[in-house]
């Protein structure tokens, strides 16, 4: 087993750029929309084989053992190569939640099936009463012989249509005096009867995400991942996790490489307005990676990350919108087009980049409630 | 200049609001869109009914003489309704050009009766792909070379082609089937299109020649630019009416979140934009109505547009974040305002551009002394 974290940067970031740029199939670069697991899944095996589809987790588990460092430069190149993340919910988010959590049967069992993908997950937190307010959510749990019986809806879950479990946040005791009390975290399989997946189309014709509607369905007891009715706290350390993943440079350095690329096949480039707009965008992306790497750091040296965390995703996702709105600006009379515009032989999806840009200031905790959390954890201000 | 006094403009709007609104309102157009991208021509044959296309047309030439002032209260209501019929197109375009060169031709009268639509082409793509000086020649009665971003191309019944000719500029019509004509089109976010137009030998029929083409052509831009500021306008009054309502009533954590400090002065925000984008393009059309010097008009025009664009962005962008994931999906009908803002938004120029063109000609008109 190789110990990448022996490498020096410079070494690691040619290996992993050597492996994206020689076996990332070219026609699955920069994909535009989401893709089902078919579409990637030859990829998915070269990754897998490689032993690479988890850089962030332990050696012992199948990851890559990445520190954070070197975690970052794995990001960057797999950005940088418009190399899909694929469908990493697994590895991302229930993943990371069995390591910490789980017991080792749970380990042994699901572990190798997310790395292996065996098993697609999706997330289903959210419902239609419980969206900034998480804790407000009413899909109930309830013990039934060696089973938990799942009834309720949850709403917005990406790629629902194309996973095979769900791992979600469910309530087991409603009597609890708390919101956040008597919420469980529970893993279900989605093929059953009981589990009804209809997908919602987005604003730009793509389906993307789902509702998803329990009737009676049925998962396990042994399912139960942690303590029953200690869901809540055990989700929301899972969510820093996503917040500085969320907060982390990609999306934007990606981005501001198609609109210098555009801008330049198109003439805007040349333009002084243009340039000192692109010039601002490009110092966000870059001042952004240097307190980003404050907060890798900080992860490097074991340290836990704190709410200040919130600002790298306020901050990152703002600049990705300017980004694509620059493109926008650059496409002229074709920024109302949709598609790939061709500039000389570069080909760029503007108006992807715009739709895919939006929802990132409403989900994985609403550029609003990370103001909240910041103005109330970290500057101290007053309720 | 023509002109018309604030009661006749109430009037207009009242009657153009009921006559969308019973049409189905924005449902209509989203309706439309799903079936096949284009407009209804029912709907066009209706709105000929009110007299909508003819409204800036003088009386003498068959139209109601109202001028650009209620050529923007029904662009605002078309706007409201993301209306897809080509309402401002042939208003500021199409008769725009017809009544300065060919107040006489048939063609004037069957565009006010909504007996057909013409759309314009008169931009050309160059090489990078951005607009380009105009190599479409007219010789012999047939057109050879390409147009670029023409709307409403796909259900129009013909052309209005701005070319080359012997002389100098020529405004030459042609028919949607003519020999020699191919269309491809490229599919906007509202679901609409632009056409790419290519001429091989296309007949046409000239309409007019020379220097008068472009001055038209220019006076023609202004006004259908400072209308598409209009509909832009109204597209943001009533995305900004939606979002009131949704935070008024959308409940986290026991309250409605308009109740939350940061969504009230966010939405203020919104409506202070949208005010004042209002009362620029509403002043900006009626000012344009009294005055006669074009390079005036243009700058009014940009004016305009820099202002609604701005204020369309702002105001669509952020009522889908206050909207949270709902604002995502197509169901709400929040999207298609983003949709259509941001065709409307490209169409003739953006903020940034019209900033600039606004800036420039101020300059040359020594305002700036
Ligand atoms: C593309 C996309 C993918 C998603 N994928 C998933 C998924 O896979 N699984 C899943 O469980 N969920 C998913 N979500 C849901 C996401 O987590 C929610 O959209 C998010 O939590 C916001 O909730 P909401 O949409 O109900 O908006 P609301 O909570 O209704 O918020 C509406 C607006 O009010 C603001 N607001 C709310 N409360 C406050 C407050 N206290 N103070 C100030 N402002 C406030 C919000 O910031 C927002 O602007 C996804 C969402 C999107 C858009």
């Amino acid at each position: 087993m190789t110990d990448w974290n022996a490498m020096s940067d410079a070494e690691f970031r040619k290996e992993v750029h050597q492996f994206f740029e020689t076996e990332y199939p070219e026609e699955l670069r920069h994909l535009p929309h989401r893709p089902k697991f078919a579409e990637i899944e030859h990829w998915h095996r070269k990754l897998h084989t490689k032993g690479w589809v988890a850089p962030a987790w332990p050696a012992e588990y199948g990851g890559m053992g990445l520190n954070a460092a070197k975690l970052l430069i794995f990001y960057e190149e797999q950005q940088r190569g418009g190399v899909n993340r694929g469908r990493d919910m697994g590895v991302q988010m229930v993943g990371p939640l069995i390591i910490k959590f789980g017991t080792q049967k749970q380990k042994d069992y699901w572990l190798p099936r997310i790395l292996s993908c065996e098993d697609i997950w999706c997330q289903g937190y959210s419902e239609p009463g419980a969206g900034s307010d998480l804790a407000n959510l009413r899909t109930r749990a309830e013990i039934d012989g060696d089973d938990f019986v799942i009834n309720g809806q949850k709403i917005w879950t990406t790629m629902a249509h194309d996973a095979s479990h769900i791992f979600m946040l469910v309530r087991t005791d409603p009597n609890a005096p708390k919101k956040q009390q008597g919420i469980s975290f529970l893993l279900a399989p989605m093929d059953q009867p009981g589990v009804d997946v209809r997908t919602i189309t987005t604003l730009s014709g793509e389906t993307e995400f789902c509702e998803v509607f329990f009737d009676n369905a049925r998962t396990p007891r042994e399912n139960l991942v942690g303590e029953l009715n200690k869901g809540w706290s055990m989700a929301k350390a899972l969510l820093s996790f996503e917040r500085i993943f969320i907060g982390s440079p990609s999306l934007a350095q990606n981005a501001l490489g198609q609109l210098e690329s555009f801008a330049r096949g198109r003439g805007a480039y040349d333009d002084p307005v243009f340039r000192d707009r692109f010039a601002q965008a490009a110092l966000d992306v870059e001042d952004h990676a240097a307190l980003y790497a404050r907060f890798a750091d900080q992860l490097k040296r074991g340290e836990t990350l704190g709410a200040d965390v919130s600002m790298l995703k306020i901050w990152v996702t703002e600049c990705f919108q300017r980004i694509t709105e620059l493109m926008i600006e650059a496409a002229g009379p074709d920024g109302g087009t949709v598609g790939p515009l061709q500039v000389g032989n570069v080909s760029v999806d503007v108006l992807a980049s715009f739709y895919k840009a939006r929802p990132t200031t409403i989900y994985g905790g609403s550029n609003e409630i990370q103001r909240n959390i910041l103005s109330k954890a970290v500057l101290g201000l007053p309720d | 200049m023509l002109s018309s006094d604030q009661e006749d403009l109430r009037l207009l709007r009242e009657s153009a609001r009921t006559l969308f609104e019973r049409a189905g309102g924005s449902g209509r157009a989203r309706k439309l869109r799903d079936a096949s991208g284009g407009w209804d021509s029912d709907m066009i044959g209706e709105l000929a009914g009110a007299g909508v296309f003819g409204v800036t047309v003088p009386e003498a030439n068959g139209g109601l003489g109202m001028g650009l002032a209620a050529g923007g209260v029904i662009a605002e209501e078309v706007g409201r309704v993301i209306a897809p019929e080509p309402v401002v197109l042939t208003i500021g375009l199409s008769l725009g050009l017809l009544r300065r060169l060919r107040p006489d031709h048939p063609k004037m009268e069957q565009l006010i009766n909504g007996e057909t639509t013409l759309a314009v082409a008169w931009q050309e793509r160059g090489p990078g792909g951005a607009p380009a000086d105009a190599t479409c020649r007219y010789a012999d009665g047939k057109l050879t070379g390409s147009k670029a971003w023409v709307v409403g191309a796909a259900g129009s019944h013909g052309f209005l082609v701005v070319a080359g000719g012997q002389n100098g500029p020529v405004l030459v019509l042609t028919e949607a089937t003519a020999d020699g004509l191919s269309v491809d089109k490229r599919v906007q976010a509202d679901g609409s299109s632009l056409g790419e137009l290519s001429f091989s030998g296309t007949p046409a029929e000239q309409l007019a020649e020379g220097s008068a083409v472009q001055d038209a052509l220019a006076e023609a831009i202004s006004d259908v630019t400072a209308l598409a500021a209009a509909e832009l306008v109204g597209l943001s009054d009533r995305a900004f009416e939606i979002t009131l309502d949704y935070i008024k009533t959308r409940e986290q954590f026991d309250k409605p979140i308009g109740s939350f400090q940061v969504i009230q002065h966010r939405a203020v925000d919104l409506n202070v934009m949208l005010e004042v984008a209002q009362a620029c393009v509403r002043e900006v059309l009626a000012q344009m109505d009294c005055e006669t010097v074009p390079k005036i008009r243009a700058r009014l025009a940009s004016r305009a547009k820099a202002r609604a664009v701005t204020a369309a962005k702002k105001i669509t962008r952020d009522a889908i974040q206050l909207h949270g994931a709902v604002g995502y999906t197509d169901e709400f009908d929040i999207g298609l305002y983003l949709n259509r803002a941001l065709v409307l938004s490209a169409w003739l120029g953006d903020d940034v551009y019209h900033r600039r063109i606004w800036l420039d000609a101020r300059e040359e008109e020594g305002v700036a002394q």
